[in-house]
């Protein structure tokens, strides 16, 4: 959906309209009651979009796993579709890849409907499904050359074997790989076609902290290269680092959508200060009574939450004008945990289908 | 259909064959094992003589005549004893189960009936009443018909006796005869479902098949690419089989025009049929384990039922009319009857069968495998 604004041409006032692109609607301004038509331009702003989707809704039985939901990916950058386990991403994903059939809605790509012309696409999106495995008995090589002879288009090979840092593993057979390499030759086998949008779903869950890190500078790197990326997580850490643009899922609704400074100037409840090594008891008490929201995380650490930068200085006049002894302080933004957990109460590492 | 991808997929499958020591196990080492193991067993029973120890006071023409008809049953190894030796004292000594005298004026006695004298000879079969061991009456009964066969060839007219005519009475195929073919439609039957069953369960379950939908390789290209690899095994397999088979069993193959068509006929059917059994397996079962284990219970039996290993007449009626219900039957009776009995009309009718089960049911797998997920 775009908006448009039109002045009335009978009273002047200024009405805001929204339609599909291309939509030519007949419309009624609010004040006056005066009819007229408005035409919702085609070209600007759907050029810019990889993936749009709208109104979509999958339902299995009695479940809405996907539940009406619309956004869309801008070309080249990182979308991080971020939710818990069963939030619905994964549905979400596979009927953008006509894997799954959707129930109700429109996807599309570059502007064109994928129930109809999915097959056109097809030399144009590389894809990482979850938990994928590769065939065991081929090496890395072998794996991402026959993966691109499966299409007309095809990346060097053995650019994307440097690219992805596969060159010392390019021989070994695929089962004898780590977690992190074998996702990391996932992501690789998504690239053999050169394709303009790389969807990977969860490519760094299961992975040690190292690996993870290994996986999330490959996927950076994909944003440098122009490449649209659809990135489906359950770590907002990942969703915090990577994402030019984050949508979190839950329970087949998109609850909050926007960059991350959107989402924390939405929803953030500024900062965190954090004391730790506090000595001085009745500390927490103190800064209660001076009406700050202060809770005791254990061991004399203690966290205060700063609504406004001016809140922070009165706090740390506190500190000092009661001697209060203390190992050291740091300050955190709020971050996406947070954010999920105001909007749905819960947290969202914790949260299971 | 894009042949590229079709080669580039046959040739990953070739690899990764090569490179499994399970399925190289299964299509190669087992059933050469197989063929060793019961080759030996099978063949000890049928090289199984029967020492037979003949006098021969005569020692005439036709006494030769009849010891060589005797020399000639394959299960006969026959002994000669000296016309010296007490035949009584000989068989108590030597511990002889049986023994068999042909008395002097046999052939004399032979040559005067060709002038209508009407003289009968009688041989002396010696042999222990209380023991009824099997050898004892088995060689009677070799003593027996080979003497009808004697007169009645004597009686009508025909001086000669034939070794020929006499080596037909025991023509018979060897168990490794009947065994081979039965091997050939057992390991296309393993490889085929197996095989169909871990494209079908593992890839779906890994993300293969998910991935492959969203590239341009088409499902009909898919199909066909496994589809020829399946066949290449198929006869990878049947070469092997027949190399051990005739290597080292002697399996008496006939090779002729016929008998090859038919062949490849019948393992292209075979492996059609169950590819197709395997996906309408692993439509049901989704995990690859559990779906293993009902290829294994489909399997096995019909690998009994269906007469692989030992001849459906040794079974009871019941089991017989199970078999004709067993597409493995099929395919075994055909393959005998193409490689080693050489009757056309059987060879024809298998065949026949053989492929109409195997449209039906690799069309009902292809109808029932779905690559999209729900
Ligand atoms: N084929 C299916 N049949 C029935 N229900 C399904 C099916 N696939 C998914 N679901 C349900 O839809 C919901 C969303 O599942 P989905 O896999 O999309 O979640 P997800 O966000 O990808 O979770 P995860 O992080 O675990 O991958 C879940 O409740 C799941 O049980
Ligand atoms: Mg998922």
């Amino acid at each position: 959906m775009i908006e448009k604004s039109v002045r009335c041409p009978k009273c002047h006032e200024l009405v805001t309209f929204s339609g599909k692109p291309g939509e030519h609607l007949t419309v009624t301004c609010p004040k006056c009651s005066a009819r007229g038509k408005v035409t919702f331009k085609k070209s600007a702003i759907d050029q810019d979009h990889a993936i749009e989707v709208s109104h979509l809704k999958k339902i299995y039985g009695d479940l809405v796993a996907v539940d009406d939901i619309s956004f869309s990916v801008r070309k080249g950058e990182i979308f991080a579709f971020l939710g818990p386990n069963g939030a619905g991403k994964t549905t979400t994903v596979e009927i953008i890849e006509s894997i799954r059939e959707l129930t109700m809605g429109t996807v599309k790509i570059f502007g064109k409907d994928i129930v109809s012309s999915f097959n056109d696409m097809k030399e144009k999106i590389g894809i990482l499904p979850q938990e994928f495995q590769s065939f065991e008995k081929l090496t890395v090589k072998e794996t991402l050359v026959y993966f691109s002879k499966l299409y007309k288009k095809r990346a060097d090979i053995d650019d994307i074997i440097d690219s992805m840092d596969l060159k010392d593993n390019q021989n070994k057979l695929y089962k004898n790989l780590s977690g992190g390499l074998k996702q990391r030759v996932g992501v690789a086998i998504s690239l053999v076609n050169d394709p303009e949008i790389v969807f990977l779903d969860e490519p760094s869950t299961g992975l040690d902290p190292k690996a993870r890190r290994e996986v999330w500078e490959v996927i950076a790197n994909l944003r440098s290269k122009g490449k649209t990326v659809f990135l489906t997580t359950h770590y907002m850490e990942e969703a915090e680092y990577l994402a030019d643009h984050i949508a979190i899922i839950h329970k087949g609704k998109i609850i909050a959508e926007g960059s991350l400074e959107d989402l924390i100037n939405r929803y953030g409840k500024g900062s965190l200060l954090h004391i730790k090594g506090c000595k001085t008891s009745n500390t927490v008490e103190m800064l209660r009574e001076k009406g700050f929201n202060a809770t005791s995380k254990g061991n004399g650490n203690i966290a205060v939450t700063i609504e406004h930068k001016d809140r922070l200085l009165e706090v740390l006049s506190h500190l000092r004008h009661e001697c209060v002894d203390y190992d050291s302080i740091d300050i955190r933004r709020s971050n996406l945990e947070e954010i999920f957990l105001q909007l749905t109460g819960a947290k969202l590492s914790e949260v299971e289908a | 259909m894009n042949l590229r991808i079709i080669a580039s997929d046959f040739n990953a499958s070739l690899k990764t064959w090569k490179r499994s020591k399970g399925t190289m196990f299964w299509t190669i080492a087992f059933p050469v094992l197989l063929i060793l193991i019961f080759g030996a067993i099978f063949s000890g029973v049928d090289e199984v003589t029967y020492e037979f120890h003949v006098q021969d006071l005569d020692d005439s023409d036709w006494s030769h005549t009849f010891m060589n008809i005797l020399d000639n049953i394959s299960v006969v190894d026959i002994k000669t004893v000296s016309a010296d030796e007490n035949i009584t004292a000989f068989i108590e000594k030597e511990t002889l189960p049986v023994a068999l005298v042909i008395p002097e004026g046999f052939g004399e006695a032979i040559d005067k009936s060709f002038f209508g004298e009407e003289i009968t000879v009688n041989v002396s079969f010696h042999y222990d009443p209380s023991e009824q061991g099997s050898s004892a009456s088995i060689l009677r009964s070799i003593v027996t018909s080979s003497l009808q066969e004697f007169n009645m060839q004597l009686s009508g007219g025909r001086r000669i006796i034939g070794v020929d005519q006499i080596s037909t009475i025991t023509e018979d195929f060897d168990f490794i005869d009947f065994f081979i073919p039965g091997m050939i439609g057992f390991t296309i039957m393993t490889s085929c479902i197996y095989g169909s069953i871990e494209r079908n369960t593992k890839f779906r379950k890994d993300g293969v098949l998910r991935k492959l939908l969203t590239t341009p390789i088409t499902r009909a290209e898919w199909i066909l690419a496994k589809m020829l690899f399946m066949l290449f095994l198929s006869f990878v397999s049947t070469l092997v089989i027949l190399g051990v088979g005739i290597l080292v069993w002697g399996v008496s193959l006939h090779i002729n025009l016929f008998m090859i068509v038919f062949m490849i006929m019948i393992i292209i059917a075979t492996s059609f049929l169950f590819s197709g059994i395997g996906m309408i397996i692993s439509r049901f079962v989704k995990e690859e384990e559990t779906a293993d284990m009902a290829g294994g219970a489909i399997t096995f039996p019909m690998m009994f039922l269906a007469g692989t290993f030992f001849s459906l007449d040794m079974m009871p009626e019941f089991m017989q009319s199970i078999a004709r219900i067993l597409p493995l039957y099929y395919v075994n009776e055909g393959l005998r009857n193409a490689m080693i009995y050489m009757n056309t009309d059987k060879a024809i009718f298998n065949t026949a069968i053989v492929i109409i089960f195997a449209t039906v049911f690799f069309l009902i797998g292809v109808f029932v495998t779905k690559w999209k997920e729900d």
